[in-house]
């Protein structure tokens, strides 16, 4: 099996683990020496298969933290977890990192792949570096940060999540997002809420193009305290809650129009 | 899927190490395409190795690792629209067709005894749908093509602009307004590196650039190593925008 090393303290890992090849049994033996923190279980993915790394994550119990080094930008790391356990990626993490969590905080310290965050529940996925396409894609709830840039595709089909982009924002960010909310501290690249339905999206930078149906819209007192609120809890202090502008949906997709019909 | 990688030097700097730097960067996409892999290098000459099988075990048996140069093309593939075998591996490498006979003249096994090679490499992630009717037309103008694959295709159109007097960077942009589906390409000739997405950018692209080289890969992790890598201007390529390098 790969290398565990540090301890969760007084935890049970026994009660704990939900799966049947949990890793975990490695992880009391440790003794904390490999660059974690006191209570803090470091798994080296430079000896672990990712499906053994995320069964030992599932199995740690609230509360826990636990640390992975050396990921050199391997996929589907912290994915699908279900507790409010604190994991820190100590470097470039690739695709679908923290993808499916509830409950959990995933930090990256490092640039990300594809996916960030993909149909996050709960919980919050930190990237401290610039996220690849798609960043919190199909997002239901949680919180997406990107520390850095988000290229294209950024928040697509967001059904419900938050997203907090420190920076730009490439084409189609929003593309088809039916609910949740959007921070862009920097620009937006063209095609901004492509299909847009009922998610809002707040840039406080300039806004390259829309894309269809996509309008902007007024700013409302309760739009200023969502994003104050927003770029509070993402840590971004470059961003005026009030000089933000808001781009929602037009509805004129919604419907079929007769007007139209000859179109179809 | 497929995984393309490509390396431009920009002085000699890292010149002995070139092969070991795309060795790296290779392993950092070997994932994304079992079937085959495939490397073109430029050094005095430009050599095209390619094969059927895992991309390590490719690496290793050519000695990569060892080898040096000023530019250089990686593939793996997953293959999705054509067969698996040694001619539909990447990268396709075709000489400009003469313009005064009208004949197809890119023929990719020999490497060329003048000092100059003037065979363009081109390597593709993604498919293209409408090569079948591109393929036709190049026929019409007397260009042929060695395969049914689609990114040969690219590769021949691509010449034959160039036999035609666009340059690297205009032929390009004649491609993805002609070629309709998903790609992420990188070509390099005796003095170009290039890279060129598709309008939706469907296929990934990562470029790190230096003030020694240029490194274009798949994913974040085939830069991982490469000297100087902390310090690059990291970045995706915009879509339908061609990023291009001379030497």
């Amino acid at each position: 099996m790969g290398k565990l090393t540090g301890a969760v303290r007084g935890t049970d890992t026994a009660d704990t683990a939900d799966t049947a090849d949990t890793a975990t049994a490695g992880a009391a033996a440790g003794d904390g020496a490999a660059g974690g923190e006191p209570g803090e279980l470091v798994l080296d993915l430079a000896e672990m298969p990712t499906r053994q790394v995320n069964a030992a994550l599932r199995a740690l119990p609230d509360g826990a933290r636990a640390r992975l080094v050396n990921p050199a930008g391997r996929h589907n790391l912290a994915v699908g977890l279900s507790r409010a356990v604190r994991v820190t990626v100590a470097g470039p993490a690739g695709y679908y990192v923290g993808g499916l969590g509830e409950a959990a905080e995933v930090t990256v310290d490092g640039p990300v792949g594809w996916g960030a965050g993909e149909n996050l529940m709960s919980g919050t996925v930190r990237v401290r570096g610039a996220a690849s396409q798609s960043a919190a894609a199909s997002a239901h709830g949680g919180l997406v940060v990107v520390e850095g840039d988000a290229s294209l595709r950024a928040g697509i089909s967001l059904k419900g999540g938050r997203l907090a982009v420190a920076g730009d924002v490439g084409r189609y960010c929003a593309f088809l997002a039916q609910a949740g909310t959007i921070l862009v501290g920097g620009d937006a690249g063209d095609a901004l809420g492509d299909s847009l339905y009922e998610a809002v999206i707040y840039v406080a930078g300039r806004v390259r193009g829309l894309g269809t149906d996509a309008r902007i819209s007024d700013l409302t007192d309760a739009d200023v305290a969502a994003v104050r609120a927003l770029a509070a809890q993402a840590g971004f202090d470059h961003v005026d809650p009030e000089n933000v502008t808001r781009v929602a949906s037009a509805r004129q997709l919604y419907h079929f129009d007769t007007a139209h019909h000859g179109a179809y | 899927m497929c995984g393309i990688a490509g390396l431009h030097l920009k002085d000699d700097t890292y010149r002995d190490r070139l092969g070991a730097m795309v060795a790296g960067m290779l392993r950092g996409v070997a994932e994304r395409g079992p079937d085959s892999a495939g490397v073109a290098i430029h050094s005095d000459g430009l050599e095209v190795l390619k094969a059927v099988g895992d991309p390590l075990a490719f690496a290793a048996r050519i000695g990569l690792a060892t080898r040096s140069g000023v530019r250089a093309l990686a593939h793996t593939r997953m293959a999705t629209e054509s067969a698996v075998t040694a001619a539909h591996c990447h990268p396709f490498a075709v000489r400009p067709p003469e313009p005064a006979r009208g004949t197809a003249a890119g023929q990719a096994s020999a490497a060329a005894a003048t000092p100059v090679d003037t065979r363009l490499c081109l390597v593709h992630n993604g498919s293209f749908a409408n090569h079948a009717s591109i393929r036709r037309r190049l026929a019409d103008e007397g260009v042929t093509t060695e395969t049914d694959n689609d990114s040969e295709v690219a590769a021949r159109y691509l010449a034959a602009r160039l036999a035609a007097g666009d340059d690297l960077a205009a032929a390009l942009r004649r491609l993805t307004a002609t070629f309709d589906g998903f790609f992420t390409l990188a070509v390099t000739t005796a003095d170009s590196f290039a890279v060129v997405r598709d309008p939706i950018a469907c296929k990934p692209a990562i470029i790190a650039e230096t003030d020694r080289w240029v490194a274009m890969v798949s994913e974040y992790r085939a830069l991982l190593g490469l000297p100087g890598l902390a310090d690059a201007a990291v970045f995706e390529p915009e879509p339908e925008e061609v990023y291009l390098w001379a030497s």
